[in-house]
């Protein structure tokens, strides 16, 4: 599980994060929704390690990984899949997914590597192309699997929708909601597009300005209306 | 026609060099996206250590061994101790930088070594090979130097291609966010970096010594024609980088063959010139172009 407690950013002297105390159990799908400038992505950044809180702390299976570079903290088990389907798009699709995992040995890569074919076959077609060559949804696939191929424990995903056909968004939540259940993964999902996101997750919190205002299982959630236009702006 | 392909072929072994040290700037650029001014400062001054070798050991091979290493740990001190802690503020400042590593450098071997041009001894001959009925312009001398390049320029490429350091080397240039989130000691790719492009300058200078006579400013030009080599080549190719030095090179031969030498320069500057107006991404490089 993933403990987050009392954690607060400051970017200057704008609060990002205030106080923010959440679970994210393992085998779950959670998700984090709200407008824009809500804090979603700064939690996301703060746990990978790229952006340093003021205070507080998070914990993986116990560990502490508040402090840590983010190169360290993969090697914690945790992975983060950033916003903007982000590979490397200068690099083959074999590549992108061998970077994912170049910390573990040889043959480790491989079996991983193997099986994250078949969990993306489309993948697996194209594996000596270009990433750029990519569609979107092909691409978000692969950042995907290159978080993955570190064999994370929790995996963060920021905004996988973010430009992508609907069709293709719910495939993709439905794979991730899978891999949950069937590694036991804690996943933690960042979402605008409240809508997809309350489908794909068991629970959901809202955030506003940087707070937890509400949180419970996301069909409870998507149910509130008043919740939803204060909020969520639909 | 006879006169143009001497011309012509006597430029390849400059060019070759100037495509070593062009590829150095290249290396640098890419792993933490800086134009090394004090490249051929690091170069005259590890040329100066493999002379000291030399002259001790009496072995071109091995003084061109001590200069690789020199070039390394030289290419990693200046990356760490200058620019890691510049680096924090800006780049430009970054940039600036390196042209106080060069002046510390040359002023450095002034001190130790002096200011007067020496020569550096070429271990086969640098004489014309006669084929047929004509002496070529081609030396056994740049055998070697085409040589030396052709396996330093496999070997790079291998590591970049087949060697998980070489992925990770590539991933940190491309995207450093995506690389650290994959694990990747990108600081220690950074150092890596520039430890190969001092190493690759470095075999330049050792190689390029005999022709050009050592001291603490004289290879001060061949910034001037790696540096274009590498722009017009886009800077993020390492192909790009060997084919216009060498390129260069050939240039630089029919200019000084047809005008006199010091025509050299200016026939490279224009070249730059119409490559940043005609094409300012470079001819091997990709997206945007950049701003200078």
């Amino acid at each position: 599980m993933l403990a987050i407690s009392h954690l607060t950013v400051d970017y200057g002297s704008a609060r990002a994060l205030d106080d923010l105390s959440m679970d994210v159990p393992r085998g779950e799908v959670t998700a984090v929704i709200g407008a824009n400038g809500a804090g979603k992505s700064t939690l996301l950044r703060t746990l990978a390690g790229l952006v340093k809180p003021t205070s507080g702390s998070a914990t993986l299976d116990g560990a502490e990984i508040i402090g840590h570079r983010p190169e360290d903290i993969v090697r914690l088990g945790l992975s983060l899949v950033p916003e903007g389907r982000s590979t490397v798009p200068e690099l083959t699709v074999d590549e992108n997914l061998r970077l994912g995992g170049l910390w573990r040995s040889r043959a480790d890569r491989s079996s991983r590597q193997e099986e994250l074919y078949g969990l993306f076959p489309v993948l697996a077609d194209r594996r000596h192309l270009r990433a750029d060559t990519l569609s979107g949804g092909e691409r978000q696939q692969l950042a995907i699997g290159r978080a993955l191929m570190s064999g994370p424990e929790c995996l963060l995903l920021d905004e996988p929708s973010l430009g992508l056909a609907p069709l293709i968004v719910t495939q993709i939540l439905e794979l991730v909601r899978g891999l949950a259940i069937e590694k036991n993964l804690a996943v933690l999902l960042v979402e605008q597009n409240a809508v997809t996101a309350l489908r794909a997750a068991h629970t959901a919190v809202v955030l506003n300005l940087g707070k937890v205002v509400m949180s419970g299982a996301a069909s409870e959630i998507a149910a509130r209306e008043e919740l939803r236009h204060a909020y969520l702006g639909y | 026609m006879s006169t143009f392909l001497d011309y012509a072929l006597g430029g390849v072994g400059p060019g070759t060099v100037v495509a070593l040290l062009a590829l150095a700037l290249v290396l640098t650029w890419r792993s933490t996206r800086i134009v090394n001014f004090a490249q051929v400062g690091q170069a005259m001054f590890t040329t100066f250590i493999a002379l000291a070798i030399q002259e001790l050991t009496g072995s071109w091979v091995l003084a061109l061994a001590g200069a690789m290493v020199a070039g390394a740990v030289l290419g990693l001190f200046v990356q760490v101790l200058v620019l890691r802690p510049v680096r924090r503020s800006d780049t430009s400042g970054a940039i600036i930088a390196t042209f106080g590593v060069l002046i510390v450098l040359q002023s450095l071997a002034a001190m130790i070594w002096g200011g007067d041009p020496q020569s550096f001894p070429t271990p086969v001959s640098n004489a014309g090979i006669e084929v047929g009925d004509r002496v070529w312009p081609i030396s056994p001398y740049d055998l070697l130097i085409l040589g030396t390049a052709a396996v330093l320029v496999v070997a790079l490429t291998l590591l970049f291609t087949r060697t998980g350091v070489g992925l990770a080397m590539r991933a940190t240039a491309f995207n450093p966010e995506v690389a650290r989130l994959s694990g990747v000691r990108v600081g220690r790719m950074l150092g890596l970096g520039w430890a190969l492009a001092g190493l690759v300058g470095a075999v330049a200078g050792v190689l390029v010594a005999p022709s050009a006579t050592l001291s603490p400013n004289s290879y001060d030009i061949l910034l001037v024609f790696a540096f274009t080599a590498a722009v017009v080549g886009g800077l993020d190719s390492l192909v790009g980088a060997v084919f216009f030095g060498v390129m260069t090179g050939v240039i630089l031969g029919l200019v000084t063959g047809y005008s006199d030498s010091s025509s050299a320069p200016v026939a490279v500057l224009v070249l730059l010139a119409a490559n940043l107006w005609l094409k300012p991404e470079g001819f091997f490089g990709r997206g945007k172009a950049r701003v200078v």
